[in-house]
């Protein structure tokens, strides 16, 4: 049962991480959906027990592990507000940049950066020849 | 213990109404920074029982011991929540004078500052996760800050690499309680010696890369400078006063406390690691035009000192890595604020920030540097590194400061008479720690202490 589990988790974990490269930002917020459905999934299985359901007063002696499903419910809900969050980012870089290719923001940061550059350059000649 | 609760309760509740509110206002935002001073204020309080004392307790919602979660508060945990309370305060304060431009700004400090303290005084280490993503989900709104296409493509950036940071977190957080069985910090750390080391040593290198990610340490560090000079000022101050700390602290507790053998056994490759963030950090810094670049590849290089007095260990080495911490986060938030200010101290400000980023006297940084050259005294190699880190150092802040303040490269709207008595109220905070050095040293030996009894 622990090989059936480590084996789904390592699947989900890499397939996240497939998508997390791509350059399409829809993608990379699945990606790390994915990658937070991992996570959840090991909690699950970091406290693999057999019992019966560990509602108190307990009855039975054996109760399956509540720990391990109380992370995983807070996991899963930490994960659907951070989705949230994450959606509503890329639709305001949809909105602004007009594109959701990540590409598109990486070169508006280069050229800004371009600029700037550009800008020291030239004062720095004006000083040059000042000087001269 | 009331002090305790208390210092996590203000600010949760209060940051939870101010969310609400329309922080555009001047009265929200000075609410903020009354809840801020408040948390701060409780504290101190909280300071003035842990270190006389030791270690303050308390279970959440009257729990039997062992089934609750427990809040603990020993010097360490105190130290970094002071020490980031601080910087929040220091940062909105800043931003309100200036006006704040978006309404969920206030709030959502008050929330990192109810995140960050839970993060340092926590004694649970699921607990510890929640109160990571707390804090890092209102970072992640703040990094958004301004609202322009440069503040959101940089927050795009920050959300999704720190994301991945804070799931191999939690991952580890799993592995750690199927080998152990428990959730609480101190039992955890006794139990841990007896875990297949194989088991152990992957769950120390998950924590490591989470905190690496944090912190911006060299192979971990490509998200850290889009972010840091995208974002507004008071947000860069933010992030790299205030958040930041998460990372050195998560090293220290989980690496000095939970996992010291493995934190042993790594010790040639965290210094290794160091070293190359100080040199990567120190080179590209050199090369920066802006002083908001300069400190973000700064930032990168000066978090290396603090991995390689972690990496060299045993009291000495945690005492001057906690030192660092605190004396980097200090100049960070002081050189931060003034990136876009102009006025008559600003010059002067930015001077001593620079010093002590250099690790010249009488400047905090000079003191921290100190700890640090007597950490590694044994190893010549890394002293060699210091001693060129820090000339690297020195190149780079007065090259900008030559820059912005003798050829007035600095243009805008000269800063207001209020702001810029913040940044010289910091600047003093910096400079009385380096003239009187011995309250700051005693705390970075009682909190380094904690680790070493930890670690037996």
């Amino acid at each position: 049962m622990k090989l059936a589990f480590a084996l789904a988790a390592a699947t989900i974990f890499g397939t996240g991480a497939y998508l997390l490269l791509h350059r399409d930002l829809v993608r990379v917020v699945l990606g790390v959906v994915l990658i937070s459905q991992a996570a959840v999934l090991t909690l699950i299985a970091s406290g693999l027990t057999r019992g019966a359901a560990p509602i108190y007063p307990l009855t039975e002696r054996d109760v399956s592990d509540p720990l391990s499903q109380g992370m995983a419910l807070t996991a899963i809900v930490i994960g659907l507000a951070v989705t949230a969050l994450l959606l509503v980012l890329v639709l305001r870089v949809v909105q602004a940049f007009e594109s959701r290719e990540i590409d598109d923001v990486a070169e508006d940061e280069a050229a800004h950066d371009a600029l700037l550059e550009q800008l020291h350059a030239r004062e720095h000649e004006d000083e040059e020849a000042a000087a001269r | 213990m009331t002090a305790l609760t208390l210092a996590l309760v203000i600010p949760w509740a209060g940051g939870t109404v101010l969310v609400l509110l329309d922080g555009r206002r001047r009265l929200v935002g000075w609410l903020a920074v009354l809840m801020l001073a408040a948390n701060l204020g409780a504290l101190v309080v909280l300071a003035t029982q842990v270190l006389p004392e030791g270690t303050v307790e308390a279970t959440t919602g009257n729990w039997p011991a062992g089934v609750g979660i427990t809040l603990r508060a020993d010097a360490l945990g105190v130290l970094f929540a002071l020490l980031s309370s601080l910087a929040l305060l220091a940062a909105t304060v800043h931003e309100v004078l200036d006006g704040v431009r978006e309404r969920v700004f206030p709030g959502l400090v008050v929330m990192l500052a109810a995140g960050l303290t839970g993060v340092f005084l926590t004694g649970d280490v699921f607990d510890f996760y929640v109160f990571f993503e707390l804090s890092m989900t209102a970072a992640y709104i703040l990094a958004t800050y301004g609202g322009t296409r440069r503040e959101l493509g940089a927050a795009l950036v920050f959300t999704t690499v720190n994301l991945l940071g804070t799931f191999i977190f939690l991952l580890s957080v799993a592995g750690l309680y199927h080998v152990t069985g428990t959730l609480d910090m101190a039992q955890a750390a006794a139990r841990v010696a007896d875990v297949d080391p194989n088991a152990a040593i992957l769950i120390a290198v998950g924590f490591f890369a989470a905190f690496s990610v944090k912190l911006g340490l060299f192979p971990f560090h490509f998200w850290l400078p889009t972010v840091y000079t995208g974002a507004r000022p008071a947000v860069a101050a933010i992030l790299s006063g205030g958040l930041a700390n998460i990372g050195a602290y998560g090293m220290l507790r989980f690496g000095g406390e939970l996992l010291p053998d493995e934190l042993a056994l790594a010790s040639t490759a965290l210094i290794v690691i160091g070293c190359a963030s100080i040199l990567y950090g120190g080179l590209l810094a050199v090369s920066r035009r802006t002083s908001s670049e300069m400190l973000a590849y700064s930032a990168i290089g000066q978090v290396g000192y603090v991995l390689v007095a972690i990496g060299v260990g045993g009291q000495v080495g945690f005492a001057a890595a906690i030192l660092y911490t605190v004396v980097n986060a200090l100049n960070k938030i002081l050189l931060f604020l003034t990136v876009d200010m102009r006025g008559a101290i600003v010059g002067a400000v930015f001077a001593l920030g620079a010093l002590s980023v250099a690790g010249v006297p009488p400047a905090a940084g000079f003191v921290g540097k100190l700890e640090l050259f007597r950490a590694a005294i044994d190893s010549p190699a890394v002293l060699v590194l210091f001693v060129l880190g820090s000339a690297l150092s020195f190149v780079y802040v007065f090259q900008i400061y030559q820059f912005d303040f003798w050829r007035g490269e600095r243009t805008g709207a000269l800063s207001s008479r209020s702001q810029q008595s913040l940044v010289a109220v910091v600047a003093l905070v910096v400079l009385a720690m380096g003239l009187w050095p011995e309250p700051l040293l005693a705390l970075s030996h009682d909190a380094a202490e904690v680790l070493a009894r930890a670690a037996g």
